[in-house]
């Protein structure tokens, strides 16, 4: 698996465009501490998957909504999805407690300043959403108001389609990102090892479901419930 | 005054007591009533020479059967029309749409103006709603408003450059270089939103106190939604708050514009995004007008029933937001349980959840799905207890009616003086229910009732709604047990797709339907206007085709917009947790407000 390496920059110009970490693509780094050395390259692979399981499983999230996606959010929050069967019922009213960010609805241009502001006030380690094709890409909003797409500015770990989508297809990216996590190489203290933080390259669902996909050639027909 | 026919289907609004008040506004103001345009508006439309329009909106709003309501007002830009029946020139329209609640009446004024002296007399001493109006017709045209007490953009970012709905303002982002945020534009941009007391004629302390300003908002779990409210604070209580809009700003007109008719239905939806195909009603009712398209009952009977469904849904999510507000955190989960019942319903017929987009130019989507009635009637039989529930645990909760009898509460005269229609006007006593005044969509046919308030506060508003939602459930149980057998499609060259079936007979019928889907149906030049009940209150789209595949101007008239707007008045004296209460008993979506 290929990653893709993230690391913090102190200095940062007026200039600069967010998202502002620098990025690139690397091998995974625990491969090359196995082969340093087989004792201490496996006690931090049991100390990483140990944390990213824990991390993975107490997701706590930001309570942010900016339109019709969060409707369906706020459904999935509820009893008929009940997202606490994936440890992320804890709603957090302000960044600084929580996780991660859906960006539920569309990202205007009045709005952007105030989500950045958002996303810098949330601490590390923090994860984006981007939820639904406004915020994926614009959607049907060609429109003058419109950012096309969060991922213009915020770094973003999982798209969730639909316009808006089902409670079912948000928790299906929460837990594509959950699965992230878990293969997440961040730094396990300020003193150990590298600082950089190493996130997962995932495979494309779309890819990955393509071909039973296009098995499907017996759709339901909509003239009877 | 001359009334032109062009149109034989125009019809003047000279009917009884319209013709009269036109003939008596006619005889007062003489040469300065420039023109009475026929439209397919239903209501008078009057052209007024600029000096004489705020004479003439005082004359209105003295009148008996006074037009207490500014119920619209917003401008168009002309300047590329081709087909204007009616003189004078002018390079931009403002119209200003009057509603008479006594008279149940309405009549539109003109205003012509030229490119090169935009400029017009404000009238927000006259209609306090005037107000927010004017700067959006500022924001979006570029018109001022002369006397204005504070004329600063409303919906676009205070930095944007241009006026959005003129013409030849760019329409699309891609049109535009890609949108980056530097980090130096952040701190601009955030500096730009920073509040300037001076600037609204605050003061920052008197001789007592410093006052704190508190920004309640972008993002605030009671602001539903991307709504910010600066408020200026002596401890805690509220001495003058600020809203500030336009975080969802969608630029749902200016789409209106490069949309046909016929795929201009799925943006509907998503003004008032919890509304549904609720929001398809107007816009399509609006162009049947225009069409000329006489739709099969049962297509407007299974219009209603889809409509009243969404209203529950609309009116639960409001329910469960509203004693969250309060403090409350369980009923939420009860009434999104309710909601979803609901959407299996709603999925099950039309396909989707949130925003079907529906309705069509002239019929539906789509016939009723065999087994309908089934899983209607369990949603209808689910109801009724639910509600009873929801008013034995809270609305006669000793805390409920604590946090929320007697606060922001407002009289008949000053909700209608601020545009304010729908659940909140029926909560001060007021009996406007359009579904009942002017029935349309078959509404006549139904038995239902209109609940009414007394004391026009945030608990009012909160048992008014579970009021509706029974009656609601009494309409659909109407629609289940007597929905008319027929098409569900109109018959006609203009419904939009036309039925599949023809188009398979001639070769010209082939042509026909593949130009409809292809460009969209070319609707003739004239205007339209459509009203109707929508969850929140009323919802109004008013249509100007110039002749062609797409509108040349979409104006969308929602309730939300004035209803954040009366809030400083009734907040002036309150406390910070009776706004929260009088947030959620307004039951409003930025998406309804900024559209």
């Amino acid at each position: 698996m290929t990653y893709t390496l993230t690391r913090a920059d102190d200095a940062v110009a007026e200039e600069a465009r967010y998202p502002l970490e620098k990025r690139q693509h690397v091998a995974d780094p625990m491969r090359e501490q196995v082969h340093r050395s087989v004792f201490t390259g496996k006690l931090e692979e049991v100390l990483n998957s140990t944390v990213n399981w824990g991390r993975k499983h107490s997701l706590w999230p930001y309570n942010f909504g900016l339109s019709c996606c969060y409707v369906e959010m706020t459904s999935a929050f509820t009893a008929p999805h009940d997202i606490a069967r994936f440890g992320a019922e804890v709603i957090r009213a302000s960044p600084r407690q929580a996780d991660f960010m859906v960006i539920a609805g569309t990202c205007f241009v009045k709005m952007a300043p105030v989500i950045q502001q958002l996303y810098d006030q949330m601490l590390e380690p923090k994860w984006v959403i981007s939820m639904g094709s406004c915020a994926n890409s614009g959607g049907m909003y060609d429109i003058y108001s419109v950012v096309q797409g969060v991922d213009k500015f915020l770094p973003v770990d999982v798209y969730v389609p639909g316009c808006p989508p089902r409670p079912e297809v948000f928790l299906q990216g929460l837990q594509l990102l959950q699965d992230s996590i878990q293969e997440e190489r961040r730094p396990l203290s300020w003193v150990v090892g590298d600082q950089g933080v190493y996130r997962a390259e995932m495979p494309s669902q779309r890819e990955r479901n393509r071909e039973r996909r296009i098995q499907a050639t017996q759709l339901r027909t909509p003239d009877s419930v | 005054m001359n009334v032109d026919h062009t149109d034989t289907r125009a019809t003047s609004a000279l009917d009884g007591r319209a013709g009269s008040l036109v003939e008596r506004l006619s005889e007062r103001f003489g040469a300065q009533l420039l023109h009475e345009q026929a439209t397919l508006t239903g209501m008078p439309v009057l052209w007024v020479a600029r000096e004489a329009l705020l004479e003439v909106l005082e004359t209105l709003r003295a009148a008996p059967e006074s037009f207490e309501m500014l119920f619209d007002l917003s401008a168009t830009d002309e300047r590329l029309r081709e087909h204007r029946a009616a003189p004078p020139a002018a390079d931009f329209t403002v119209f200003y749409q009057l509603l008479s609640v006594s008279g149940n009446r309405d009549i539109m004024l003109k205003v012509a103006l030229d490119m090169d002296d935009l400029r017009l007399p404000s009238a927000a001493g006259l209609y306090r709603n005037a107000n927010w109006y004017e700067r959006e017709v500022w924001d979006m045209f570029g018109i001022r408003f002369e006397g204005h007490p504070n004329l600063y953009r409303i919906l676009m970012p205070p930095t944007w450059n241009g006026h959005p709905l003129r013409k030849d303002h760019h329409a699309r982002a891609t049109e535009f270089d890609p949108y980056t945020l530097t980090v130096e534009g952040q701190d601009q941009e955030q500096q730009a939103l920073k509040f300037d007391p001076e600037a609204w004629g605050m003061r920052r302390q008197n001789e007592n106190t410093e006052f704190m300003f508190l920004n309640l908002g972008p993002n605030h779990p009671s602001a539903h939604g991307a709504f910010r409210i600066v408020l200026q604070l002596d401890g805690e209580e509220i001495i003058d708050c600020v809203p500030d809009i336009g975080y969802h700003h969608r630029g749902a007109e200016k789409m209106g514009e490069r949309q046909s008719w016929h795929s201009f239905i799925p943006y509907t939806d998503r003004i008032d995004y919890v509304g549904g195909v609720m929001n398809n009603l107007p816009y399509v009712l609006a162009v049947e007008r225009l069409a000329g398209i006489e739709v099969t009952e049962r297509a407007r009977t299974v219009r209603v029933m889809m409509a009243e469904l969404f209203r529950i849904t609309s009116h639960l999510l409001f329910l469960g937001t509203y004693l969250q507000d309060l403090g409350a955190m369980s009923p939420v989960f009860y009434t999104f349980t309710d909601r979803q019942k609901g959407y299996e319903v709603i999925e099950a017929i039309t396909g989707f959840r949130m925003h079907p987009a529906w309705f069509r130019i002239g019929g539906l989507m789509q016939d009723l799905p065999k087994g309908w009635d089934r899983l209607m009637q369990e949603f209808v039989d689910w109801m009724p207890a639910r509600l009873r529930e929801y008013e034995r645990v809270m609305m006669e909760n000793s805390l409920v009616r604590d946090r929320t009898k007697h606060v922001a509460a407002f009289d008949t005269a000053n909700a209608l003086a601020w545009g304010v229609t729908g659940p909140n006007l029926r909560a001060t006593g007021c009996d406007f229910d359009l579904r009942k005044k002017r029935p349309y969509s078959g509404y006549e046919n139904f038995d239902f009732e209109v609940p009414l308030g007394h004391n026009g506060d945030a608990f009012d508003r909160g048992q008014l709604r579970i009021e509706e939602m029974r009656q609601s459930v009494r309409i659909i149980q109407q629609c289940i047990d007597h929905m008319p057998a027929g098409d569900y499609k109109a018959d006609h060259p203009l419904t939009t797709p036309p039925p599949r079936e023809r188009m398979l007979q001639h070769i010209e019928t082939l042509i026909t339907h593949f130009l409809q889907v292809s460009w969209g149906p070319v609707l003739p030049a004239n205007e339209s206007l459509s009203m109707v009940e929508a969850t929140k209150g009323i919802n109004g789209y008013y249509l100007t085709s110039d002749g062609g595949t797409m509108s040349y101007r979409t104006r969308i008239r929602t309730p939300s917009f004035p209803h954040l707007q009366q809030m400083p008045e009734l907040m002036r004296g309150g406390f910070v947790p009776d706004l929260i209460a009088h947030l959620g008993s307004i039951d409003f979506v930025m998406a309804d407000v900024d559209r």
